[in-house]
């Protein structure tokens, strides 16, 4: 009833960067690390340790109050008073008060929306434990009494914001997921918007691998500035994925005007010019070539989706492949969906090949499909502002009252969107 | 944070990256913000004049506004910086929006980076100058009051009765449920909050925060507003306002008297009006803040409760989370597992 | 330590030190079934369950004891002077039977006219101390209470603080 009308909040907190927005608009309204800086000075007497008899002591008693999240976390934590944690770990929330405390500024502070007006749309990795389900559930609706709450696995999510794709023709909630941030590259099979726990694999190469290669470079080379925030601009304004590595290295050979650039650093008082040479494709190339940066871990992504598709039931396989969706910051660089959909494309022909040659059969073919669109950088994000904005979504909330009624365990099924 | 800031921080940081842009392409915008009581911003760009910026807000008690002079108010405030803010009226509005106004980006380029932001920080004051509006109407009414009963003998029974039919303003922000009634005399003006609490522990945490609020002044900050708390009873000046539920067990009824030193024209009046609005999100925001804090204390204190159980289990783990596989007595004696 | 605590608790420990006598047994209704008998309701074996005792402090703070051959029920009512105290312990209540798994002996739901339950079976006294589960029990009731008290402490002070600093600017 009082909610009618606002519109909904949708909050992704990842491990690195928290998106926060409403439900309607194309972008996140902030978009700021998951960090909250907290005040040292009060430090024994938080969180009713031993000190807490004296906590009334202390002056003021609010010290529950002093901190800072986002991009003045970090800033205050510079300073001599504030200390830095981050509460998310591999994408699940470890550290619940200041997690509490991280939702509680974000809401009032940042969105500036009471909580009771308001429907919110959280997001939770995949095998989230349902105890820390009910563990945000019982945050939302005690501490901020929120009029409904829906907790969306975020690769699910990430498979609605495809849709805006002109590739895809069937809204259907099944596919691969291919999520890489800073921290891991997750790769996620999805059933019909059932997430299949037992199929996910994990590449422990992602974003800031990424950006350590290309320092590394930069240094071997000796150019003039090689600290990590110059690795990471060059990553985002000039990598771009390549097609054959042997072909690219004779084309900077041969045009070396048009490929080689220069990023050049600003200082304060002066200027500095960084040559950028192979690592523009180079880069990248870790997805598909492990070796050229790590040696612990070899196995090319393309591969890894295969691996994934072929764990999985054998009657979603074909739309699996079929809907190959990116998501997150690392797999933004040009044509690196077209490179990913060329070679998982070989290895699955190949495979048929064999097949067709050891059976004698003719087989129907594998469809082969790698999905990349604007909103991949924020997907997650976006696919639950679209989402949260249908008129049916606050249908499959979970309400105060239902909460009230059932208590926690309420939220541990939550009805799946039905697909239009 | 311990106030709640009147501005927008999202509308100032839409606003500050236009005006401030990074690149030179200007890209559309189209989104939506919020801000407490059901009051929602629409920031957009026309698709064919990108430079132009559509900012419109919507409020639940507009209609109450509009009766108390908010589009003179907010039209005044705005007014001064026409050179490249439009303000729209009329049709022009934008469709289910109350107040409208355009920004041109390529004219505000002229002028310097300190009016700029001066701009951007009164736009993003757009709610706290909409509800400003009836404030500023019961205070210049006020004024008037003083001037009308300078010397007549206000303790008189007729000037008494004039003054208790004076006519009060209904802001009802929140529905018929959650009203801000403003009430001016010669010597005073009243503001009372209706409000509900919708939770049972919300309820008795904002009891408890009330009672504070009362007996502040008594104790510490004397030159504070008067502050009454009754609950359930609407206060006698607005019996006869009092719209929607009226015996509803969880209503309660917040008063707060402005005295002169309050209402002193300039700063201290606009801050004051600043300041009494979010009343209803400070104290709510509060209750909140508590609750949370009893989590962490809870939380802790869970923790502190499996570690006592936990030691009952002698294969279990010690206090430092060590496994310890035989714990023994001083004397070199065991324990026994399975003792009954 | 206020003077008519200790006694309470001294009588409380005893109590639940010999209440805690328990032998696996397997049910005579059900083959093969071992439940705890005192939660058996409209039980036919009455010679199982021993005679419930209360122990109370005032009528505001009593703990319940119900025995049986295999299974203690330990029911506490915790002090609620007024309507915060009241609230408090059911927030905090609710947010520990939330949790009872990690308890292990927490009871998921409170016997009627009491605010938390515990249930002990004689498959815990296998696994655990028995002195020390009695301890656990006593330090329990002492907590709460310190808790529930230094929560409404804190919530007033709070509040003080927070009118405070909201009136103090309109000067």
């Amino acid at each position: 009833m009082a909610s009618m009308g606002t519109p909904a909040v949708v909050m992704d907190n990842g491990t690195g960067l928290t998106k926060l927005g409403f439900a309607g608009n194309d972008s996140p309204s902030y978009v700021f690390p998951t960090a909250i800086s907290t005040s040292t000075a009060s430090k024994t007497g938080r969180g009713g340790s031993g000190g807490r008899s004296n906590n009334l002591s202390t002056k003021r008693g609010l010290e529950d109050l002093d901190f800072f999240i986002g991009d003045e976390a970090i800033h205050a934590a510079t300073g001599p008073n504030y200390s830095l944690s981050y509460p998310i770990k591999h994408g699940q929330i470890e550290d619940w008060d200041h997690m509490e405390r991280f939702w509680e500024s974000s809401i009032f502070k940042y969105l500036r929306c009471e909580p009771e007006d308001h429907y919110f749309l959280l997001t939770e990795p995949p095998l989230n434990p349902p105890e820390n389900r009910e563990s945000t559930a019982e945050i939302m609706f005690e501490s901020f009494n929120c009029a409904g709450l829906y907790i969306a696995v975020q690769a699910v999510l990430a498979l609605a914001a495809s849709w805006t794709s002109p590739k895809v023709q069937d809204r259907s909630l099944s596919g691969t997921v291919i999520d890489s941030g800073d921290g891991v590259t997750h790769v996620i099979p999805v059933a019909e918007g059932y997430v299949i726990g037992t199929a996910i694999k994990n590449i422990p190469l992602a974003g800031r691998d990424i950006t350590l290669f290309i320092q590394q470079l930069l240094r071997d080379r000796g150019e003039p500035d090689t600290s990590l925030q110059t690795a990471e601009r060059i990553k985002q304004q000039f990598c771009y994925v390549c097609p054959d590595i042997v072909q690219e290295f004779n084309k900077f050979d041969q045009y070396p005007q048009e490929k080689f650039a220069q990023y050049i650093v600003e200082y304060a008082e002066r200027k500095a010019k960084v040559d950028v040479g192979y690592e523009r494709f180079l880069a990248p190339e870790i997805f598909f070539n492990p070796e050229i940066c790590s040696s612990d871990y070899l196995t090319p992504l393309p591969t890894v989706v295969d691996q994934v598709i072929k764990a999985s039931p054998i009657d979603v396989r074909k739309k699996l492949y079929k809907n190959i969706v990116l998501s997150g910051g690392s797999t933004m660089f040009k044509d690196f969906g077209k490179r990913l959909q060329r070679d998982l494309k070989s290895i699955v022909n190949e495979r048929i090949h064999l097949s067709e040659k050891l059976s004698g059969t003719q087989s129907t073919g594998v469809d082969v499909q790698v999905i990349s669109h604007k909103k991949q950088r924020y997907a997650v994000w976006f696919g639950g502002s679209l989402l949260a904005q249908t008129s049916e979504f606050k249908s499959y909330c979970y309400t105060k009252s239902d909460y009230d009624e059932y208590g926690p365990s309420i939220v541990r099924n939550f009805s799946l969107f039905s697909v239009p | 944070m311990l106030q709640i800031e009147p501005h927008n921080l999202l509308v100032q940081k839409t606003l500050t990256e236009r005006i401030f842009p990074d690149s030179e392409s200007l890209k559309s915008i189209d989104r939506i913000i919020t801000d407490f009581d059901f009051t929602t911003y629409h920031i957009s760009t026309f698709p064919d004049e990108k430079n132009l910026v559509l900012i419109s807000i919507y409020l639940k008690c507009y209609d109450d506004l509009a009766k108390y002079g908010v589009v003179e108010y907010l039209n005044g405030k705005y007014s001064k910086f026409n050179e490249f803010l439009t303000i729209l009226s009329g049709n022009d509005i934008e469709q289910g929006y109350n107040y409208s106004l355009v920004l041109d980006t390529n004219k505000i380029e002229s002028i310097d980076d300190e009016s700029k932001n001066e701009v951007i920080n009164e736009l993003a004051l757009l709610k706290r100058h909409a509800i400003a509006a009836p404030f500023e109407q019961a205070f210049t009414r006020y004024d008037e009051l003083v001037q009308t009963y300078a010397n007549s003998n206000t303790y008189a029974e007729e000037i008494q009765q004039e003054l208790q039919n004076e006519k009060v303003l209904v802001i009802k922000y929140r529905g018929l449920d959650e009203c801000i009634y403003i009430k001016p005399s010669f010597d005073r003006v009243t503001v009372i909050f209706s409000t509900v609490f919708q939770d049972e522990t919300d309820k008795i945490f904002g009891k408890v925060f009330l009672q504070e609020f009362v007996d502040a002044r008594k104790r510490s900050v004397q030159t504070a507003p008067q502050v009454l708390y009754s609950h359930k009873e609407a206060p006698l000046d607005i019996t006869n306002y009092v719209q929607g539920k009226k015996d509803d067990e969880n209503k309660g009824y917040i008063t707060f008297v402005l005295f002169p030193r309050h209402l002193v024209k300039g700063d201290r009046r606009d801050n004051c009006i600043s300041h009494i609005q979010y009343f209803r999100n400070y104290f709510h925001y509060h209750i909140k803040c508590s609750k949370a804090y009893m989590h962490s204390r809870m939380r802790f204190r869970v923790k502190e409760f499996l570690k006592i159980l936990n030691r009952a289990k002698p294969e279990n783990v010690d206090d430092e989370g060590k496994a310890i596989e035989n714990r023994k007595t001083a004397s070199g004696r065991r324990f026994e597992v399975g003792r009954v | 330590m206020s003077q008519s605590l200790k006694p309470y608790l001294t009588a409380v420990r005893s109590s639940l030190t010999a209440a805690i006598c328990l032998e696996d047994f397997s049910s005579q209704l059900v083959e093969r079934h071992n439940r705890p008998e005192i939660e058996v309701d409209n039980t036919h074996n009455p010679e199982l369950i021993l005679n419930p005792m209360i122990i109370a402090r005032n009528e505001n703070e009593k703990i319940l004891i119900e025995p049986s051959i295999n299974s203690v029920r330990v029911s506490i009512k915790i002090k609620q002077a007024d309507e915060i105290e009241q609230i408090l312990v059911h927030k905090f209540t609710r947010f520990l039977t939330s949790r009872a798994e990690n308890f292990f002996i927490l009871r998921r739901i409170p016997i009627k006219g009491y605010d938390i339950s515990f249930l002990i079976t004689n498959f815990h006294t296998e696994q655990m101390l028995k002195d020390k589960l009695v301890d656990f029990i006593i330090e329990f009731m002492e907590d709460v209470d310190k808790e529930i008290s230094e929560m409404k402490l804190f919530l007033n002070a709070r509040a003080r603080v927070i009118a405070e600093s909201y009136l103090t600017p309109f000067d």
